[in-house]
This record gives structure tokens, sequence and C-alpha cells, in this order.
């Protein structure tokens, strides 16, 4: 690396800018939420007066919270079923080698080709036939067959990726396949896991189009739909539906904040082949 | 070859089966009945003829091929350079721009939608307040009311949403450039545009192609931003494929001709996703290096 000074300042300097410019949505997301009535939406980035009135007003009627509880009870479970199956389904193909491993490997990985929007006809009459419209499992079951294919892509190479040595013992020492899978093989591709966890994690709190849909009782409603909820009745006060979109947006940010060194190292750990 | 024994490989199709199941029930069953559903108002009459005179279908999915283009090139171009510039320049505080490029991944569209709406406003919005400061506040365009930049308006939150996405796929690729490579282009004098041109670019082609498959399919089923920032409109000139086969099926209670509509968007995925895999055979790798190099 021989980056003189200057372009090296160059360069912090045009990210520093690009980075500020992202964040300003999210600051000004936040800002608002601790604004009163009268300069909430002045186009001003931050307010000189800050108030936590508008957080009172929101905590009055908590009624919202059993929202979050579905949002994690749905999250939780698409994210535990799509690691379990794919991980069950890679040790098939890549260890176990089942008869046209190739074939069912191409099958499942085209549906990362599929645009979701394209299925949500047929979905909700499907799903209204099983008696699934305001069912957690009405979103649990599509939203892990949603992120099936992209685990079995990720988890796959890198159970290909790493050497057969370790099982082989294993299996010269008579110990049965579940021993071998979950006490050898998952622990080395935990990075793997962490890379489907939280990205399944992501994209089944924040899904929008399937959940406006399905859930159309609003005792079963996710937080993606909780602000649309708030916006009639907090019309004329933008301060208190900006504290409810800002409670829905930290968890998901304090998740993603907190994991991301799993997240990015999974990455960079295995190059991911398709 | 395994070592497992017959019995265990009789057990890997149970292993198998749940992700099998999965992919039959909730994506070809829905493939085959958006068919089925299409052709259910008449046998021998289907919506696809009506879709040929559908004046808001054709901006639909004019709209739908432009959001593929627009978007994922942009962010692909965006990712890259931001991304060259991290793995170039940047010793100290790398992960902290990716986390924090990375954010507007993590929120929400409605609450996107809403922010997004706030700032582009007219009397109050934040870019009006840029435009009021520099003393243009009677230029300030109304950018989600005109039907000329409702679509773009909408496309840059697109942008700006999934960039830091782009930016840590394209760091995983640089990341990936073999060391050595890189040492002897700097030995053979490549500094620089021409390394970037030469060396970074090329090497990280297997990103490309991976971003450009998922960016393509992201910007095809684009649906909260759109319904939530104009509902298609004004005048239907932000309609998407998915926006209008939810107005059909969800408000028009019209499912036979939101079925044709979603076929078509089928349709235009498989275009859109095999001509990568065409052109480079499916050798490619978001990690950089082609499968069988």
């Amino acid at each position: 690396m021989r980056s003189s000074l200057l372009s090296r300042s160059l360069a912090y300097l045009v990210l520093i800018v690009i980075t500020f410019l992202s964040l300003v949505p999210t600051i000004y997301l936040i800002d608002v939420s601790f604004r009163n009535p009268v300069d909430s939406f002045s186009p001003a980035l931050i307010t000189p007066n800050p108030t936590i009135a508008n957080y009172q007003t929101v905590f009055s009627d908590p009624s919202f919270l059993h929202n979050f509880l579905n949002s994690v009870i749905i999250s939780l479970s698409a994210v535990m079923a799509t690691i379990l199956i794919a991980v069950f389904a890679s040790f098939a193909l890549s260890r176990i080698k089942i008869p046209a491993r190739t074939l069912i490997f191409n099958v499942i990985i085209s549906s990362l080709m599929i645009p979701f929007a394209a299925l949500i006809v047929p979905l909700t009459v499907l799903l209204k036939n099983m008696g699934l419209l305001n069912n957690y499992l009405g979103l649990i079951g599509p939203f892990t067959a949603i992120g099936t294919p992209f685990g079995l892509l990720i988890i796959k190479s890198a159970m290909d990726n790493f050497p057969q040595e370790l099982e082989e013992a294993a299996i010269m020492d008579g110990a049965d396949n579940f021993y071998i899978l979950w006490r050898i093989i998952v622990p080395l591709i935990r990075p793997s896991l962490f890379v489907i966890g939280i990205w399944q994690f992501l994209y089944t709190w924040n899904e929008f189009f399937l959940a406006l849909v399905v859930m159309t009782q609003p005792s079963m409603k996710t937080v993606s739909l909780v602000p649309l909820q708030f916006q009639g009745p907090y019309l004329s006060d933008p301060g208190a539906l900006f504290a409810v979109l800002t409670l829905v947006s930290v968890i998901p940010m304090v998740v993603y904040a907190a994991m991301q060194k799993w997240f990015v190292g999974g990455l960079m750990e295995g190059s991911i082949k398709g | 070859m395994t070592r497992y024994g017959q019995e265990v490989r009789r057990l890997g199709w149970v292993y198998v089966f749940p992700a099998l199941a999965l992919y039959a029930v909730f994506m070809i069953f829905p493939i085959i009945y958006n068919v089925v559903l299409a052709f259910s108002a008449h046998p021998f009459y289907s919506y696809f003829l009506t879709l040929f005179t559908d004046y808001v279908f054709h901006i639909a999915i004019i709209n739908s091929v432009l959001w593929v283009f627009v978007t994922t090139l942009a962010q692909m171009a965006l990712g890259f350079i931001i991304a060259v510039l991290l793995e170039r320049f940047v010793l100290v505080g790398k992960s902290v721009f990716r986390t924090l490029l990375f954010l507007p991944m993590t929120i929400t569209p409605t609450v996107i939608a809403i922010v997004f709406d706030a700032i582009y406003a007219p009397n109050y919005g934040l870019i009006y307040g840029v435009f009021a400061r520099l003393g243009l506040a009677s230029h300030f365009p109304t950018l989600l009311g005109s039907p000329v930049t409702a679509t773009y308006a909408i496309m840059l939150v697109n942008v700006w949403q999934w960039v830091g996405f782009y930016v840590l796929l394209y760091s995983v690729g640089i990341a990936n450039i073999d060391k050595e490579l890189l040492d002897a282009s700097e030995i053979d004098g490549a500094v620089g545009w021409s390394k970037v041109r030469y060396i970074y670019f090329p090497l990280v082609r297997g990103t490309h192609w991976s971003l450009f498959i998922l960016g393509s399919i992201q910007a095809l089923q684009q649906f909260p931003l759109i319904y939530l920032m104009t509902e298609g409109g004004p005048a239907n000139s932000t309609q998407v494929l998915a926006t209008y086969i939810f107005q059909k099926a969800f408000i028009e209670y019209n499912s036979p001709y939101a079925s044709a509509i979603s076929v078509i968007l089928l349709l235009l995925a498989f275009v859109v996703a095999s001509v990568p895999l065409v052109i480079t055979r499916g050798d490619f790798s978001i990690g950089g290096r082609p499968r069988n190099a």
C-alpha cells in the first residue's frame, strides 16, 4: 500500500460525507420523535428544544407492544426453521451425497429468482384455504420457504469448503450421523449460520407485503404494519408518530449493530458459490 | 466419494424432504395456480389478451424494467466505488463505515416511507429547507407529486436503503482478491485509476453478476415503498407490476387479472436473471473467483 497521505485523507473525506448523507434520514427520524408539536415539521435536521413528551404519549397506550410480540414470535420461529431445514438439506446434499443432489440443489436455488410479489395472489388463496390467515403459521411457512434457498446456498458451500478428515475419523469410530452433523460439522460452519440467521431475522422483521394481506386483524399485525395504524390517530401529532417509528426501528438496528461483526465475518470467511 | 453407509443415504432423503416440501407448497404450487387462475374467468379467454390494451399495465411493465436497471446499476456503481475507497485507503474505522452505511437495511419500509414522505414534502420537508436556505424556495419541485419525478424519487430511497449491502458484498469480493496479484500489479506500475479499472473491477466479476441478479429480483418485488409513498400515483405514473397486482387483487378483487400480471412478472424475472447466467454459463460466485478456477 503506497497510497499517499493526501489521497488517503481525500478518501476519508469522501466517505465521511457519503456516510453522513446516508445517516440524515435516520437522524431526522429519531430527532422528530423528540420534537414538540410546534416545530415538529420545521425543515431542520436537529431541533433546538427536544422533549420526551411524545414517548409519554405513545406509552400511555402500550397496546402496540402486542404487535412486537407477534413479530418476535414469527421472526424467531422463521429463523430457527430456516436454519434447521437448510442445515439438514445441506448435510444430505454436501455430505451424504444423495443421488440427484445437483438437480435438487439447482431446483431449490432457482427459487432465489422468483420475485415474491408474483406469488402473493395464489399464496393468499392457499393460506385462506388452509385456514392460516391471521395465524402465525401463515407467515412463518412462506418466510421459511423464502429463506431456505439462501440458507442452502450459504450453508452448503460452507460444508463443501471444509475438509472431510474430521468427520471421517468419527464415521470410522461408528458415531451416528446426528452426532457428526451437530457436534462436528455445525460448530465448524457457525459463521455461515450467523449470516443466515441475521439476514433472515431482518427480512422477516421488516417484511410488509405478505404481512399486509395475511394479518388483517389488528391483534395479529406485525411491527412492520404498526406505523399504518398510528398514521391516522397521530395525524395531528407527528412527534408521537415518529416516536412509534423510532421504537419500531430500534430493535433491528440494535440487533444488527450488535451482531454485525459475525455477519460480516461470516460473509468474509467463505466465498459464496452459486 | 462419501463414507456414509447405505442406511444413512436413505436418511438423506428424509433430511432434504422439508426443504423440497416447502419449495413445492410455497413456490411451485403458487406458480401453477397463477396460470390456473389467469384462465379461470373463461376457459377460452384469458386476461393475457386484455393486458395488451391495458395502458396502466404498459406503464407498470416499463416502470418495472426501469426499476431493474436504474436501481441495480446505481447501487452497484455506488457500492463498488465506496468499497474500493474503503478497502484501498481506510485503515482505521472500516467496520464503522460499513455498519453505518448498512443501517438503512435494518429499517422497516413502512418507517422509511413515512420518513421520506416528510423529507420530500413541500413547505416543511428537509429538502425544501435546503432550497429555502439557498433562496430557491419558489423553485422547489414537488418530487412525489409530479408524474415526471415521482418514480425516481422512490428509486432514490431504494438506492439509499440498499447501498450499504452492496458495499459489504463488494468488500467481500475485494478482500478475496489474491494478494499476490495485487502486489504483482503494483510492480507492473498499476496505480490509481488504472488499478481500479484493470485489477479491482474485473476481479470482482462474480460479485457484479451476483449483485445484478439479486438487485434485479429485489427491484422487481419492490412493493412497500411505492404503495406507501404514492400508491402508484400520481395518475398511475409510479405503478409497477407488483403494485398493479395488489391493486387488481386486493382493491378491485379481480384475482384472475392479478394472476395474469403475476405470470408476466415471473417471466420478466426469469429473463432478467437468465441473461447473466447464460453469459457466464453460471460460473461465478460472490467471493470473486469463478467456481472452476
